[in-house]
């Protein structure tokens, strides 16, 4: 190859320009490997990004003709996001929702994984059972809830009969109660994940550490606490962080459910982006708020990869060790 | 003492079974009322006090849905007859395409990340950013550009996005996947000649095949259900099955719930069914190397 450029004489050269050509070869091998997603990053995602940047600082409108002639806003966008209270409210809606969300598929998931992890009868036609729900389109899980939640549906129905009262709630109208309605049906969507990632977490903790402790003496609740527990530390966080990001993104159910309403009892983050940029086609002041979100989000996500990080390491030190003993 | 033991026993396994069948119940009962309204005529649609099984059950709102069979009232004029037809094609083709691409090349990156650490362990994370920042706030721009390019509205423009933004997941499946597969196959296959692309081609990806089959079936999920970036990016031309099942509720005001039903369960079944096949590879697709066994 081209490594006969380099100043070479004798035997042992020959060895090491072979190395070279070897290296380049593998340096060329790699980029290879990584074009496609080098690619992506340089011809879709920076220039939406850039376009983005661009829209958060001139004002433009789909009323106002070509976008590349917008008049020069500085930081006014931002500003009138940071002075918008709709936009103050959406961020509590979101983190509310998140939050509750997250820690409902948590609790779920963590009861359904706790009873099942060890074998049983049934255990598999339960867990087909149990992943369903995770198998049904969001979009589709909006429209059954429809069907299900009116107020003379079957839910108050089912409810009523079963309890032996007239229940009647308004999930759908009532604004103080919209938000969890949705929040209700997000849990019910993705317990599913929540518990197959727990189910797998205690399924792979080793038997050694709980046998050791029954032998010491401890009860089930001081294994589950004391040895259990802390083994599944990492899978709980993922399940946690995992749920927690894709709940402040959560659009399709909220969206085809209630567009935001009643009034604005729905409106979190990613509604009030879309109402804003496609029914008042305010292009710039949507562009200023993806931003200001899309900032909060990068830094809760850094938060959340370096706490992954630290598990994933802490992982590969313990099954790496105790591979290492068996030797 | 053992009889109080043994009794113990039983009542844990009593109340074992009375939790998961009651979540059981919470967990099926919304798929069993739309599979069960869309055997329902029209008059059982809502009605009070709810019917809970169809009678008697009748397949017209499928006939009316996904074949056009019966002319369409006032009501429904805006959902032309044979749209969820093409609509299933539409998702059918940019899923499996977008899905496809993604584990191609996404396979070919996790080789590099595990044989030659082309992407360090931070930049694997940062990887994941890609799915962790919500979609919305990049849509509007990315409208704007694909407006430019001439791509929106097109099946390539929706292919290139779930490409991008699936990537993530088949880097991270397939690696684990990947890493399983014993280096010493590879040194033996180099030192009889073969070059790098056919040690990836002709032995990694056919040892991790059920892998790559699993991390294919799980991605498929996620494009399949796809609904923002959809409902973003395609106007008229193309639209996905969640697009034309969303269209349901702004072209119709009385409530046509057996044949939204019967559109719902035709997207849902290809779903519940390529799940059911990777159930056991779920946990692998989520859990990020976080699951060790």
């Amino acid at each position: 190859m081209t490594a006969v450029t380099l100043p070479t004489t004798g035997g042992s050269v020959r060895a090491s320009a072979r190395t070279v050509s070897r290296q380049r070869a593998i340096r060329r091998f790699k980029l290879v490997l990584m074009t496609p997603l080098i690619a992506l990053f340089l011809g879709l995602l920076t220039p939406v990004l850039l376009l983005q940047l661009y829209f958060s600082f001139h004002e433009w409108t789909v009323y106002l003709g070509s976008w590349w002639d917008a008049e020069f806003v500085g930081f006014d966008m931002f500003a009138n996001v940071f002075t918008d209270p709709r936009f103050g409210w959406a961020i509590v809606r979101s983190l509310a929702f998140a939050a509750g969300s997250t820690i409902g598929c948590f609790l779920f998931g963590f009861l359904l994984a706790y009873l099942m992890y060890r074998p049983f009868r049934g255990q598999a036609i339960y867990y087909i059972i149990f992943i369903l729900p995770m198998l049904t389109v969001p979009v589709v899980v909006a429209y059954t809830a429809e069907m299900l939640l009116y107020r003379n549906g079957p839910i108050n129905d089912l409810i009523s009969v079963l309890t032996g009262t007239n229940f009647q709630v308004a999930w759908l109208s009532n604004p103080h109660l919209a938000l969890a309605t949705v929040a209700l049906l997000e849990i019910w969507n993705w317990t599913p994940f929540s518990f197959i990632i727990l189910l797998a977490g205690l399924a792979a903790i080793p038997k050694e550490p709980i046998e050791a402790a029954e032998i010491l003496g401890a009860s089930k609740w001081q294994i589950f606490w004391h040895v259990q527990l802390p083994l599944l530390r990492p899978v709980i966080l993922l399940a946690l962080i995992l749920r927690f990001l894709e709940a402040m993104a959560e659009f399709p159910k909220t969206w085809a459910l209630f567009q935001g309403g009643p009034g604005t009892a729905t409106e979190t983050l990613p509604i009030y982006i879309f109402i804003t940029t496609w029914q008042y086609f305010q292009i710039s002041k949507g562009a200023a708020m993806s931003y200001v979100v899309m900032v909060m989000m990068v830094g809760i996500v850094l938060f959340a990869i370096h706490m992954l990080r630290r598990e994933k390491r802490s992982l590969d030190v313990m099954y790496g060790t105790a591979a290492g003993n068996l030797e | 003492m053992t009889m109080t033991k043994s009794r113990r026993r039983r009542a844990t396994t009593i109340i074992r079974y009375a939790v998961l069948s009651i979540w059981a119940v919470i967990a099926f009962f919304p798929i069993y009322w739309m599979v069960s309204t869309s055997f329902k005529p029209s008059t059982q649609w809502f009605s009070w006090p709810p019917i809970y099984f169809p009678d008697p059950p009748t397949l017209s709102n499928y006939m009316n849905v996904w074949l056009g069979a019966e002319e369409y009232d006032q009501a429904q004029y805006a959902i032309s007859s044979q749209k969820p037809l093409i609509s299933m094609w539409n998702s059918t083709v940019i899923a499996t395409t977008s899905t496809f691409l993604s584990v191609l090349f996404g396979s070919m990156l996790a080789y590099g990340v595990s044989r030659y650490r082309i992407l360090s362990e931070a930049r694997m994370f940062q990887l994941l950013m890609l799915r962790m920042i919500p979609p919305i706030v990049v849509v509007a721009p990315l409208s704007l550009y694909y407006s430019a390019l001439g791509l929106l509205d097109t099946r390539i423009g929706l292919i290139l996005v779930y490409f991008l933004t699936t990537l993530p997941y088949a880097v991270w499946m397939t690696k684990s996947f990947i890493d399983e597969v014993p280096r010493e196959i590879e040194q033996a296959a180099e030192i009889l000649g073969a070059s790098r692309w056919r040690i990836i081609f002709e032995i990694i990806l056919p040892l991790i095949r059920s892998g790559l089959v699993a991390t294919f079936l799980f991605i498929l999920i996620l494009t399949w259900s796809e609904y923002l970036l959809a409902l973003i990016i395609t106007k008229t031309q193309v639209s996905t099955l969640p697009i034309e099942l969303s269209k349901y509720q702004g072209s119709t005001e009385g409530r046509v719930y057996g044949r939204q039903a019967a559109l719902a369960v035709g997207i849902t079944v290809p779903l519940m069914i390529v799940g059911l096949v990777i159930r056991k590879h779920l946990a692998r697709g989520f859990s990020f190397g976080m699951v060790r066994r």
